[in-house]
């Protein structure tokens, strides 16, 4: 078995979670796939209906499970299919980002992009610029769940 | 410091009133010095009552922790008041209770004392090993005069004060119906734990929470004394969708201490009950202070003030985004 110290540093892939709300940055996601814009294969996607969906319960047990870093993404602050669930999204990921940091997890390993459905260019760039942030700091390690059903 | 009189007199006039059920308050323990909360449905319950810097108990939870079962046919709903005796920290958190709608400000009647601070009961029995009985607390010029088994010790405040007592800024009740006791000065918070933790490395913070996170039971006595841990439901007792698994191992007691932090964040009013529960001594309210501190510079917000949504229940436009892609 790999362990994180085993891989090097600079063969190490890590894994991401990006949960993409609906309306907005799920359709962007399809539209950096349908035209056929490159961006690197380690993030996990997940649909979720409105990023304010996203419990900071959804991070931490992300994180737990084997993601080493997580994306939230959702429509730009006033497009929201909701209205408002953005906004929500966003004071929660503040929260939580900065609770993370106190407890010692770097804060890189939690990102937030507005990202709408015609900014396919924009998904690609942002997966990309998550996927080197998380490259950075490595393998998650502080709270992994060691034993696995 | 309140008098005794003054206080069953008050819940004595309280208990009477025919729309009260009953008045929580204080009574002497059966452990040692301990203090153990005491529930007055009649004037001659409220005979014992006391206070004193023993009573470290937040009397808040009681309310919305009783149980009201099924009503029978016919049966009218008991819709009396409930007293509760609070000191600052506790009349803070009714305050915010009311703010989230927890309860009703007509749903209670508030006996406001004005709190020197409490004792810490951990650092009191570094100087007491043995449980001690009959032991009579006085305040003399910033000092705790102890009087035990006929023995008296006279030791600075500071060392026994519970730490989140050191700097109340809310000694005095914020809200109340009846006060009692001279209103004290409130002193200023300033973070100094917090502040130094934030100040060191990733490295040397995870260390720091993994040992103490590695302690932890998962007892959830935190959550239990807590009084604004009031969901019906809390989410770790949850088993579909099973949030945090029962193991009591790192990864699940960190999942549970980031939560329980969440949960309260722009929520805690820092009377630090649940670091008093603790069997375990995790230093839960450096994780409290850091937040409270964070939402008091990131959203300009203060639980249990005049706002009218709690914090995660309301967003302004302008709040900061610099993180955000």
């Amino acid at each position: 078995m790999n362990t994180a110290k085993d891989i090097e540093m600079n063969e190490f892939e890590p894994n991401i979670v990006a949960f993409l709300c609906n309306w907005c940055s799920y359709a962007g996601a399809d539209l950096a796939g349908t035209s056929r814009m490159k961006y690197p294969p380690n993030v996990k996607v997940i649909r979720v209906m409105c990023s304010g969906r996203v419990n900071p319960m959804f991070v931490i047990n992300a994180l737990q499970q084997g993601a080493d870093g997580v994306l939230v993404a959702g429509c730009h602050p006033g497009d929201c299919h909701y209205t408002q669930g953005n906004y929500f999204a966003k004071r929660r990921m503040a929260v939580l980002k900065k609770l993370l940091e106190y407890i010692g997890v770097e804060p890189e390993r939690v990102h937030m992009a507005w990202v709408s459905a015609a900014e396919g260019q924009k998904f690609a760039d942002v997966i990309k610029e998550v996927t080197e942030d998380v490259k950075k700091v490595g393998p998650m390690n502080h709270f992994r769940r060691r034993n696995r059903w | 410091m309140v008098n005794t009189d003054e206080l069953r007199k008050t819940a004595k006039e309280i208990v009477e009133r025919e729309d009260v059920k009953y008045v929580i308050g204080y009574e002497k323990g059966t452990y040692g010095c301990r203090i153990s909360p005491s529930f007055a449905f009649s004037p001659e319950d409220a005979d014992k009552f006391v206070f004193s810097p023993l009573c470290v108990q937040n009397l808040a939870v009681y309310p919305l922790l009783e149980e009201k079962l099924p009503l029978k046919r016919g049966e009218e709903e008991d819709m009396r008041k409930v007293g509760i005796v609070v000191k600052g920290c506790d009349s803070r958190a009714v305050a915010q209770i009311f703010q989230e709608k927890g309860l009703d400000r007509e749903d209670v009647i508030l006996i406001g004392v004005c709190c020197t601070g409490v004792i810490d009961l951990k650092k009191l029995a570094t100087q007491f090993p043995e449980p001690l009985e009959g032991l009579e607390v006085t305040e003399e010029n910033g000092n705790f005069v102890l009087t035990a088994n006929g023995i008296t010790k006279t030791i600075p405040k500071e060392e026994l004060l519970l730490r989140t007592c050191i700097h109340c800024e809310n000694p005095t009740p914020v809200v109340y119906d009846v006060l009692l006791g001279e209103e004290v000065a409130p002193s200023k918070e300033d973070y100094q734990k917090v502040k130094e933790l934030e100040e060191k490395s990733l490295e040397e913070k995870w260390e720091y929470w993994e040992k103490k996170f590695e302690r932890c039971i998962r007892c959830y006595a935190c959550r239990n004394v807590c009084p604004l841990c009031y969901c019906k439901e809390c989410m770790v007792d949850h088993l579909s969708p099973q949030w945090v698994r029962r193991s009591v191992n790192l990864s699940e007691n960190a999942a549970w201490n980031i939560m329980r932090a969440f949960h309260l964040a722009g929520r805690c009013i820092g009377c630090g009950a649940c670091e008093q529960a603790c069997p375990v001594d995790i230093p839960l309210m450096e994780i409290n202070k850091k937040l409270e501190k964070d939402m008091k510079e990131l959203f300009d917000y203060e639980a249990a003030t005049e706002e009218e949504k709690s914090l995660l229940t309301m967003f302004k436009p302008d709040d900061p985004g610099e993180f955000i892609l």
